[in-house]
C-alpha cells in the first residue's frame, strides 16, 4: 500500500501537470493561425507545434513539473512532521523510497504522454494533422530526459533538509547545466546535451527542415539516462538507510 | 512468552557533542504497564526512536520482543508486532480519516475491525474529513485509534494524552489498564505523573539519558519515604546511610528522600539529637522532582554561564 501513499503525495502535481499540459497543448493548437501569421518566416503546422510545444512552453513546463515531482520523500515528510508515522510502518526504508520513486516516475510518464494524446486528437478539429508516431516519439524523448532531472531532484530531496530546498537547488543547477552545454568541449558530445536530446534539436535523428523525427530514436543514450536515473534513486535509498529521524 | 519485551544494554545515542542517551540499561517486563518518565530532553523520545529503528544507536545494544533494534530486517519485525503513537502525532494531512485507517490497516494482520468501529464511535471521528482539517485533539484520537485497533504485543505511546480532553484521557487510561489482560505490554511516556501513578505497574525514569529509577510502582510505594527531622540546635554532620537518596538542609530542618531503610534513617535522626522526626509516604511526583531537580538546576546554571560567555 505504499504505492497508494506515494500516489496521494504526487497526485495533485501529476494530475495538475497533465491538466496544465493538456490545456497548454489545446491553446497552442487553437490559436495556431493567429500565432503562425505573426511569424516572419511562414511555418508549417508541424513546425509550429514543434517550436511551441517541444521547443518552448511544453518542454519547459514538462521539465519544471519533473523537478517538482522529484521534490518529495522522507526528508520532506520530516519537515511536515509525518516521517515518524511512515517510519513506524513495518516496511523497509528502501521500500518507502522505491515506491515514492516509482509513483513519481509514473507522474513523469503521464505528463510526457499528454501531448501525444492531445495533439493528434485536437488537430483534426482545425483541419490539420499531427502524426501520432511523431508525438509518441517526442513523448519517449521527454520521458528519457525528464527522468534524469526528476531523479536528480529526487536525490537532492533525500540529501537536503527542507520542504522545497531540493527544488530550489535543482532549478539553478539546470540553468548552470544549460550554460555548461554551450562550452566548446560539449560540442564534441552532442548527446550529453539533454536540452537538445529532449526535442531533437541538432540531433541526427531529427529533420530540421520538416521538424520531424526522421531516424531511429537514440535508444542507447536514452538507456544510459535511465540507468543514471536508477543510480540516483539507488543513491537516495542508500542515503535514507543511514539517516537518523 | 518473553519475560522482558524491551531490554537495552549500554544503549547510547550521541548527536555530535550532545549525549541524548547515555549507556542506558533497562528492562521492560511483559504484560505490564511501564511509565517512562523524564524531563524534556532527558532522552525519552530518542530511546523510543532507537527501539523503533528510526535512529541508530551510537553504541550499545537492545532488543524488542527478542528482535535486535540495530538490525534493519529485525527492526521491521519489531514494527510489525508493536503499535506506536509518536510524540507529534504527525499523520498524512492529505488523506481523509477513512483513507488513513484503510491505508494503515493494510500493513497489519492483527487489525480488529470491531475495535476500530467502537473507537470510531467513541472518538466521534468523521470518516470523510481530511486529517489536516482535524483539531489537535482529534488527530491524537485518530493516532490512538490506529494503534489501539490492533492487538499488538507491545504498545509504545509517547505523550499519548497530550491534547486530549479529560473524558478522552479517562477512556484512554481505562483502555491501557485493560491492555495487559489481553496480552499487550504498554510502554508509555508522559509528563502527567498523576496519570502514570494511576495506571503504571513499573516506572522507568531517565535523566540525561541515564536510568535513575527502574522499579515496580508497588515497590516504590513500599520503600520510598520522606524522613523529615528538626533540631533545636544547628544541624550536626549526618552519617550517610544506605537508602539516603537526597538530603536537603534548610536552617534546622532536614529532609531526606529515602529509597529504602526509612526506619534506620529515622533512628539515626534520633541518635544525632533530632527533636522531631517524621516519616511520610511520598508521591511519584515528589520522587520525580527530587530526582531531577538538582540536575535541572545544574543544567540551567551551565546554560546561563554558556549563554553569557557567548555574549
Amino acid at each position: 500500500m505504499l504505492w497508494y501513499k506515494s500516489w496521494r503525495e504526487i497526485r495533485v502535481v501529476a494530475l495538475g501537470g497533465v491538466a496544465a499540459m493538456a490545456v497548454a497543448c489545446v491553446m497552442i493548437v487553437w490559436f495556431e493561425q493567429a500565432m503562425r501569421s505573426n511569424q516572419e518566416i511562414p511555418l508549417s503546422y508541424v513546425a509550429y507545434l514543434w517550436k511551441s510545444v517541444y521547443n518552448s512552453i511544453g518542454r519547459d513546463m514538462f521539465l519544471f513539473l519533473c523537478v517538482i515531482l522529484g521534490g518529495g520523500g522522507l526528508l520532506q515528510e520530516k519537515a511536515k512532521g509525518t516521517a515518524g508515522f511512515t517510519l513506524s510502518l513495518p516496511v523497509s526504508r528502501g521500500q518507502i523510497v522505491f515506491w515514492r520513486a516509482v509513483m513519481g516516475f509514473v507522474g513523469v510518464v503521464a505528463i510526457a504522454l499528454t501531448p501525444a494524446i492531445v495533439l493528434p486528437l485536437v488537430s483534426p478539429y482545425l483541419k490539420e494533422a499531427y502524426p501520432l508516431s511523431q508525438a509518441l516519439g517526442f513523448s519517449l524523448l521527454w520521458m528519457g530526459c525528464g527522468t534524469v532531472f526528476y531523479a536528480f531532484t529526487f536525490l537532492l530531496a533525500h540529501v537536503l533538509e527542507g520542504e522545497y530546498t531540493a527544488i530550489l537547488v535543482t532549478i539553478p543547477s539546470m540553468m548552470l547545466y544549460g550554460v555548461l552545454n554551450s562550452l566548446p568541449w560539449f560540442e564534441h558530445f552532442p548527446m550529453l546535451n539533454i536540452f537538445h536530446l529532449v526535442n531533437g534539436e541538432d540531433m541526427p535523428f531529427f529533420d530540421e527542415g520538416a521538424h520531424l523525427l526522421s531516424g531511429p530514436l537514440p535508444w542507447l543514450p536514452m538507456l544510459m539516462l535511465l540507468m543514471i536515473a536508477c543510480a540516483l534513486v539507488f543513491a537516495s535509498s542508500r542515503r535514507m538507510r543511514l539517516r537518523d529521524f | 512468552m518473553l519475560e522482558r519485551v524491551i531490554q537495552t544494554d549500554g544503549l547510547t545515542k550521541h548527536y555530535g557533542e550532545f549525549h541524548a542517551v547515555n549507556a542506558l540499561n533497562c528492562r521492560v517486563r511483559a504484560e505490564r504497564i511501564t511509565g517512562f518518565l523524564g524531563r524534556n530532553g532527558a532522552g525519552k523520545s530518542s530511546t523510543i526512536k532507537m527501539l523503533l529503528g528510526m535512529i541508530r544507536p551510537t553504541s550499545g545494544s537492545g532488543t524488542v520482543l527478542g528482535y535486535r533494534i540495530d538490525d534493519p530486517k529485525q527492526s521491521i519485525e519489531i514494527r510489525r508486532r508493536i503499535a506506536y503513537v509518536g510524540e507529534d502525532k504527525g499523520l498524512y494531512g492529505y488523506m481523509t480519516v477513512g483513507q488513513l485507517i484503510w491505508f494503515t490497516r493494510s500493513f497489519y494482520s492483527d487489525w480488529q475491525p470491531d475495535v476500530e468501529k467502537r473507537l470510531l464511535a467513541e472518538y466521534r471521528l468523521p470518516l470523510g474529513r481530511k486529517v489536516k482539517a482535524l483539531s489537535k485533539g482529534m488527530r491524537t484520537k485518530l493516532a490512538l485509534l490506529l494503534a489501539l485497533s490492533r492487538k499488538p504485543a507491545l504498545l509504545i505511546l509517547d505523550e499519548p494524552t497530550e491534547g486530549l480532553d479529560p473524558v478522552s484521557i479517562e477512556e484512554l487510561l481505562q483502555t491501557l489498564v485493560m491492555a495487559p489482560m489481553q496480552g499487550t505490554t504498554v510502554f508509555f511516556s508522559s509528563h502527567q505523573l498523576s496519570e502514570v501513578e494511576r495506571v503504571a505497574d513499573d516506572i522507568l525514569m531517565i535523566d540525561r539519558g541515564v536510568a535513575v529509577l527502574d522499579m515496580p510502582l508497588e515497590q516504590i510505594r513500599e520503600n520510598y519515604r520522606r524522613v523529615s527531622f528538626g533540631f533545636d540546635h544547628p544541624v550536626p554532620t549526618l552519617p550517610q546511610l544506605d537508602g539516603m537518596e537526597r538530603v536537603r538542609i534548610e536552617g534546622r530542618q532536614v529532609s531526606v528522600l529515602a529509597s529504602r531503610n526509612a526506619e534506620a534513617i529515622a533512628a539515626m535522626a534520633h541518635q544525632v539529637g533530632a527533636a522531631t522526626v517524621d516519616v511520610a509516604s511520598i508521591s511519584l511526583r515528589e520522587i520525580f522532582l527530587e530526582t531531577v531537580q538538582d540536575q535541572n538546576k545544574r543544567d540551567q546554571e551551565a546554560h546561563w554561564e554558556q549563554t553569557h560567555a557567548l555574549v
